[in-house]
């Protein structure tokens, strides 16, 4: 069996983006799911794939609209109390070729509605590669939906066949989560966050700071407790998109209800935070404090590279952060990244020449590459991140790094270098 | 509507069935979907994933492979991975994408064989079927491929037919090899678990072949015809604790739902009342008694249990029977509920 594929960051950052190697290209291969990835290969699989993440909407249900196969792993979710929420309308091999069962989906709505003992807020119907191959307009099937059963009806699109597109499944969902929203009147003092299915970690500076900014509502959807919360998202005098898979959400937003949208990226270093904390101020035409924020964060993390300078890590792309540009600020604070297991893209890119200037010798793997099957380590670990590398480095201290609750700014940073800390 | 489930989620599918009965036999095994089938397959339906390697791969189908049927790009990428891994044969498993766009899986199959040389055995499964389809076309695929000759009988030695983690919630062959030798065999090999490609290739050294579900019927039935082994519908009941359950329902009537082999073999052990099997999955005919029934649906299910004093099922089908008032024994499937017998 072949050795694991690997490029260092130097050899790929001497290449153009355009001509990666094929081992790094998941289009290029058959894909290996390995155990560590499971979630991101497969759109609906786990974490916050686009059947839970569908279910965003508070007091929605869903309707999967699939063969058996496609909602099989559904059960995961039911440990997650999401039990109540599914219903499936199986297809057959006829459906699948005719497209038969499009005419069956009021009439499911109209069961599913007749056996809650409290009317949902909205039915979200779920379709998949069938649909997708089928050219189905589910808007259509949704609209008679609705007016037969008087319940707003969304679909939400589960096409692993797109994953690679511009609107991929998670970027979809994510529009369809807001679709629901009808223009308000706006009000200044109001804000919501975008990007992820779950609150930021509620110790997150960012939410002190929109306050000094005069913001009084800071609203994100996972925290709307009922509908008519949800609905007051349109009330908000701009969305801060924390995730560029929201982008297209925001986008749609910023045309239908009016609301413009300024985008952050999530990073690590202290030092792009502070930038992009700067910029935002410019933008809002504010000037709220982050420097005590950034003060404490660099503190901290001198105190870290007084503890735990030349320890060596691998990084994972399972966790809350793009694994690179985790890796650079590591490397900053005194750490090598020996590998990394993650996909090189043109988000990232300009990450990776960075990190070839600063260690050209860091290892990439592709955790999709069939390579990793035959994955061994031969290099001295002393701690691992993200749950992908702490599947492969099994006896290896890790932190997943990989929470729910969403880490951001300078507290994102600290939660990281002290987690990381906990187990150098 | 019948294909409406409002209470339980999608069973076992087909291609999780063929992946079931191929993964510890050494070949690379390629799902050909977008990626969301090979995650329902390896992240659900497949738990010795997370405990024994096996090199099963998504096809990595994009819309404009399925669009254009692009089945050259397919058996390239098969080619090399065939270079990257070792692997003994090939297996192309079918999902709902080669299934909308009609892949012809006879032709890909001789086109994989030419190009890797290695045997490929290709299955059309759609994803719209129960595993126990599945199963029963690897099975039979397995033994027109690679069962050729009779061997000498080796005395001692049982086969089982039918052990793969959706029939017996287990992931390795332990126990059920230790519950046969209790009964006098020496040498135990359960097809398709603990075991490789080599055993399954001398199945026909095997002084008898016990069969745990009727997804492996037709193959055992071949093997009898075509080369004499004899073969006995079984299913080794490791978990005392249900038995001991059972054991108090003196003059119940009790409905035992599993898959046929499995409450068959349940109804034995419980004789003296009045008992039935039924199965969300195909039952054979010749194992069939009057009384025992299908499930079709939900609604179903809920209507034939009015019937009985005590159902034996797998303990996720209670949110189908809110209404159901007499006494309920957790019998765990794993193709129904992905639960596994623990302990």
């Amino acid at each position: 069996m072949t050795d694991a594929y690997y490029i260092t960051a130097k050899e790929l950052s001497e290449l153009e983006l355009k001509k990666i190697p094929d081992e790094l290209k998941s289009s290029a291969h058959m894909i290996y799911s390995s155990p560590a990835t499971l979630d991101f290969n497969s759109p609906g699989a786990k974490g916050f794939g686009v059947k839970r993440a569908a279910l965003a909407v508070p007091g929605s249900v869903m309707l999967l609209v699939a063969p058996g196969c496609c909602g099989r792993n559904t059960a995961l979710l039911n440990e997650l109390g999401y039990s109540e929420r599914f219903f499936y309308l199986l297809l057959d091999d006829t459906d699948i070729v005719t497209g038969r069962h499009l005419k069956k989906i009021p009439q499911a709505v109209g069961e599913i509605l007749e056996e809650l003992e409290q009317k949902p807020t909205a039915v979200m119907i779920c379709i998949t590669c069938v649909d997708a191959l089928l050219g189905t307009d589910m808007e259509r099937v949704c609209k008679k939906c609705e007016l037969e059963h008087g319940v707003p009806t969304v679909p939400a699109y589960m096409y692993a066949l797109t994953r690679e597109k511009r609107l991929h499944p998670m970027a979809a969902v994510r529009k369809s989560v807001y679709s629901l929203l009808e223009k308000r009147k706006r009000n200044s003092a109001v804000c919501n966050i975008l990007g992820f299915f779950s609150p930021l970690y509620d110790s997150c500076e960012l939410y002190t700071l929109l306050k000094e900014a005069g913001i009084k509502r800071i609203n994100e959807i996972s925290r709307c407790k009922d509908f008519d919360r949800y609905l007051q998202l349109a009330e908000a005098n701009f969305n801060l998109v924390l995730n560029s898979e929201a982008r297209h959400a925001a986008q749609d937003m910023q045309e239908r209800l009016g609301i413009p949208f300024i985008e952050l990226t999530r990073v690590y270093d202290p030092d792009k935070i502070k930038t992009q904390y700067i910029g935002l101020n410019t933008v809002l035409g504010t000037s709220f404090g982050y420097e005590k924020y950034y003060e404490t964060a660099i503190k901290e993390a001198e105190d870290f590279k007084t503890r735990y300078e030349g320890a060596s890590v691998a990084i994972g792309e399972c966790l809350n952060a793009d694994s690179i540009e985790l890796a650079l600020t590591l490397i900053k604070y005194g750490i090598n990244v020996k590998e990394l297991y993650t996909t090189v893209g043109e988000g990232n890119y300009p990450f990776l020449k960075r990190l070839a200037t600063l260690s050209p010798d860091t290892r990439i793997y592709s955790n999709l590459s069939p390579t990793m099957l035959a994955y061994k380590r031969n290099t001295h670990l002393d701690a691992v991140i993200g749950v992908d590398a702490m599947y492969y480095h099994s006896g290896i201290k890790g932190i997943q790094f990989n929470t729910e609750e969403q880490p951001f700014g300078f507290d994102g940073f600290r939660k990281l270098i002290s987690e990381l800390g906990g187990v150098l | 509507m019948k294909k409406l489930l409002k209470h339980m989620s999608p069973l076992a599918p087909d291609d999780s069935g063929v992946s079931g009965v191929l993964y510890e036999l050494g070949g690379i095994i390629v799902i050909i979907d977008a990626g969301g089938c090979a995650g329902n397959v390896c992240g659900f339906d497949e738990p010795r994933w997370f405990e024994k390697k096996s090199a099963i791969f998504s096809a990595g189908l994009r819309d404009m492979d399925a669009i254009l049927g692009r089945d050259e790009r397919l058996v390239r990428k098969l080619c090399k991975v065939c270079r990257q891994v070792d692997a003994k044969f090939t297996a192309l498993i079918g999902t709902p994408v080669p299934a909308v766009i009609a892949t012809d899986f006879k032709a890909l199959k001789k086109k994989c064989e030419k190009e890797t040389g290695l045997k490929c055995l290709a299955f059309d499964t759609t994803g719209t079927q129960y595993y126990d389809r599945g199963e029963e076309k690897a099975y039979n695929l397995l033994l027109e491929e690679f069962v050729t000759k009779k061997y000498p009988t080796q005395k001692g030695k049982l086969g089982i037919l039918g052990t793969t983690p959706l029939n017996m919630s287990v992931t390795n062959a332990e126990k059920i090899c230790s519950h046969y030798k209790e009964e006098g065999f020496t040498d135990v090999v359960c097809f398709g678990m603990d075991s490789s490609l080599e055993d399954i290739e001398k199945i026909t050294s095997c002084e008898k072949i016990k069969v745990t579900a009727p997804s492996a019927l037709g193959a055992a039935r071949k093997l009898k015809k075509e080369f004499g082994t004899e073969f006995e519908y079984d299913f080794p009941f490791t978990d005392g604790n249900i038995l001991e359950k059972a054991a108090e329902l003196a003059d119940k009537k009790v409905l035992i739902i599993h898959q046929q082999a499995a409450a068959n073999k349940l109804r034995t052990l419980i004789s003296g009342r009045q008992t039935d099997c039924a199965s969300w999955f195909s039952m054979d005919e010749e194992y069939t008694s009057s009384g025992d029934f299908t499930i079709s649906s939900e609604q179903m299910l809920r209507e034939k249990a009015r019937e009985y004093d005590v159902i034996i099922a797998d303990e996720l089908m209670k949110r189908i029977l809110r209404n159901f008032k007499g006494e309920f024994i957790d019998f765990p499937h794993f193709a129904f509920s992905g639960r596994l017998i623990r302990g």
